[in-house]
């Protein structure tokens, strides 16, 4: 019933539901795409090369004649699970080590509060092309890269605002009345902090999935021919004039994703 | 003379249900006018209706007469360029109204010259004068943070009325406030009617309308069920209502402090504590028994709530130190807070919480439903969460919860300082038929002389630190 009224709440927010829509539109993409579509991302037709859209390739086909929705809805795939699992990867230890340093206090925060400040000493990208030039064009150094950056930002918040919910009278009654530390994360922390967590998600995922793409542009991410839209815009940005659609679909993939998450992001109903 | 406010049949409503019903008002210059009431007596919608700051879903009717100006009550735009010219407001907690980033001075001098169009120097020189007439030379160049709680009020009140506005509006202006606080906040308002304003407070608190003196009218669900002088109103009211009310004050309450203390439950030797740096109080001996009551009583920050915490083991005392009796679990002290609903978890519903506190501590519902009932708690209201129930019903399920633990001492942090007087003596005597039946010590922090005086064996007045 609860879950019933907030999803009416949210739903009169013309924002979020535009956001909820794109972002579910690109994750079904994602999902049943690479399933409906048929062929091969990297299957190369060099007599078709740059062909209009037509029956057989409904979006066209690139420099060396890949169908380019079928290279689309990978790279979506691509894009929407490193974005998730970038975001797990970072909140993980983000959420638990904030926790661990609002709680314990002391030495503890200390040291992990410095060791947050140290990796925000260093730009985000550069931390990513750090990790990447140890496997370069490879997707874990990517991941593992991108949620190094992250993490400090899910541990920052995570511990400001379990600090000041830690110190407040409803998790000092509890204390009192004698509950342990599971029930105070359980009923006074975690329910608070849900909506301040379901931001900093989209937001991650969005930066994730920007960042593989502007790395993939720059030429520093994924390699040719892996399907990925910064690439695909870069391959195709020669052609523009012949195939002006080749390169705006994946552009206007990652805008409607990266839009729609912050579109969710944005603005708390309450 | 020609009254300064008249409201004539005003009616407020929200979505056909009706606030505020028939009410007339007539505030007269030197004469102060106090409406008394309850939360939820519609007492501040007539104060924002005389304003024109009603919220927009309200639909209001009547007619308001600010001075010579007519206007319809509905009509929110109609008063407006009287704000600060014709009729001003006193914000509550006014330490939270003024602007923290900007001085005292230059504060005052604002009304004056944009309200007023004075000049610059003009202006500053005019504020000069009203905080010299107020006391506050000395405070001109401070920010609001360095004043005082009573002094932020005076310049709140000069602040305010430095448009020249004859008609000066308080919304309980005394709220929070310790009594040395409110007396001074009295004599304040009193002040500004000597200067020739006139003046329309809400209070809930008798005493400020039985210390300002001039008309009183009592509301209740939205009507007006008494009215006039207040020597009459307060000492031989007609109304059931208003009798209740004057009986609901601590001052009416009747002598019922329990003295016998059993076994040692507390004891503290020579403590101290401090607070940044500042020492709140030192070499404080306390003993507290089985069944006994002991009231703290002292200035806002001097230390009260912080040598409850400090009995309880929530501080660390700064010297001394605290004994609790051996072999009783930390749990059977309790501690009951001054705003319940931020005891609570905000998104939970009431049962599940009590049912939670219940099963740790191995009691059965059925016990719990049995103190809830006696404690006129409605099982309904425990559907609901911690913001949708009153104070008075959500501060009783706070003390139902407490007594979960089967505790032996009871920290009460005001417990009854928000509450409508009413609820507040309700309330009061529900905690004090549980601990005479349970023998429950309570060490009860006040700042209501009269409420320390009525309930408790022995009291411990701590000085301004």
């Amino acid at each position: 019933m609860r879950g019933l009224r907030r999803i009416a709440a949210r739903g009169h927010s013309p924002a979020r539901l535009m956001g909820g829509t794109l972002v579910g539109l690109v994750v079904l993409m994602a999902i049943l795409g690479p399933l409906l579509v048929e062929g091969s991302p990297t299957r190369q037709d060099l007599s078709a090369v740059l062909d209009p859209p037509s029956a057989d390739a409904l979006l066209g086909r690139d420099h060396l004649g890949r169908s380019v929705l079928v290279r689309l809805v990978h790279a979506a795939r691509l894009s929407v699970s490193l974005g998730a699992a970038t975001v797990v990867a970072a909140a993980v230890p983000g959420i638990l080590l904030g926790l661990l340093a609002a709680w314990a206090g002391g030495w503890t925060d200390r040291v992990l509060s410095g060791l947050g400040d140290a990796v925000l000493a260093l730009p985000g990208l550069l931390l990513v092309l750090l990790v990447v030039a140890l496997a370069p064009g490879a997707f874990w150094p990517l991941f593992l890269g991108l949620s190094l950056a992250m993490w400090v930002e899910w541990f920052r918040v995570t511990r400001a605002a379990s600090g000041a919910l830690l110190a407040s009278p409803a998790v000092e009654a509890a204390r009192l009345l004698g509950f342990g530390p599971w029930h105070v994360l359980r009923r006074h922390v975690l329910p608070e902090m849900a909506p301040l967590f379901g931001t900093l998600a989209a937001f991650g995922f969005a930066g994730a999935v920007l960042a593989v793409g502007a790395l993939g542009f720059i030429g520093i991410g994924l390699r040719p021919p892996t399907a990925e839209w910064g690439l695909m815009m870069v391959e195709l940005l020669p052609h523009y004039d012949e195939a002006p659609l080749a390169m705006l679909a994946p552009a206007l993939c990652l805008f409607a994703l990266v839009l729609g998450l912050q579109l969710l992001a944005g603005r708390d109903p309450r | 003379m020609t009254p300064s406010l008249t409201i004539e049949d005003l009616r407020v409503s929200a979505g056909g249900v009706a606030l505020v019903r028939g009410v007339s008002i007539r505030v007269a210059p030197g004469v102060p006018l106090t409406i008394v009431g309850e939360t939820g007596s519609g007492k501040t919608l007539v104060a924002e209706a005389a304003m024109g700051t009603l919220a927009p879903e309200l639909v209001a009717s009547g007619r308001v007469v600010l001075g010579d100006a007519a206007s319809e009550a509905g009509d929110r735009a109609a008063r407006r360029h009287l704000w600060g010219r014709g009729i001003a407001m006193l914000p509550q907690e006014p330490w939270l109204a003024l602007d923290p980033t900007m001085r005292v001075l230059p504060q005052v001098a604002q009304g004056h010259r944009f309200v007023r169009g004075l000049s610059m120097a003009e202006a500053t020189a005019r504020a000069r004068e009203d905080l010299a007439a107020l006391g506050l030379s000395g405070a001109a160049t401070r920010f609001p943070h360095q004043l005082s709680g009573g002094m932020a009020q005076r310049v709140a009140v000069a602040a305010a009325r430095a448009g020249g506005a004859p008609l000066l509006l308080a919304d309980e202006p005394t709220k929070g406030l310790d009594s040395d606080l409110r007396s001074a906040v009295v004599a304040l308002l009193r002040g500004a009617l000597l200067a020739g304003g006139s003046l329309l407070c809400i209070t809930h608190d008798v005493a400020v309308a039985r210390a300002l003196g001039g008309e009183v009218m009592v509301m209740l669900d939205g009507e007006v069920v008494e009215h006039g002088p207040a020597e009459t109103v307060l000492t031989a009211p007609s109304h059931a209502y208003t009798r209740r009310l004057l009986a609901a004050e601590p001052e009416a309450w009747a002598n019922d402090a329990i003295p016998g203390a059993g076994e040692e439950l507390l004891s503290a030797t020579s403590l101290a504590a401090e607070r940044g740096g500042r020492r709140l109080f030192e070499a404080l001996d306390l003993a507290v028994g089985a069944g006994e009551w002991v009231a703290v009583t002292g200035p806002s920050g001097c230390g009260k709530t912080t040598l409850g915490n400090v009995l309880l083991g929530l501080l660390r005392p700064a010297a001394g130190q605290v004994r609790r009796r051996a072999g009783l679990a930390r749990t059977r002290y309790q501690k009951l807070y001054q705003d319940p609903v931020a005891t609570f978890a905000p998104r939970l519903d009431l049962r599940t919480a009590l049912a939670e506190a219940a099963a740790l501590h191995g009691v059965p519902w059925s016990q719990l439903a049995a103190m809830l009932a006696r404690l006129r708690v409605p099982d309904a209201l425990l559907d609901r969460r911690p913001d949708q129930v009153s104070g008075g019903e959500l501060q009783r399920i706070a003390i139902a919860r407490a007594l979960l633990a089967d505790p032996v001492f009871l920290f009460a942090d005001e417990p009854t300082s928000r509450l409508d007087p009413i609820t507040q003596q309700e309330t009061m005597a529900a905690l004090r038929e549980v601990s005479r039946e349970r023998g429950l010590a309570v060490l009860l922090v006040t700042h209501d002389q009269a409420m320390a005086r009525k309930v408790a064996g022995r009291q411990i007045a701590l000085r301004a630190a």
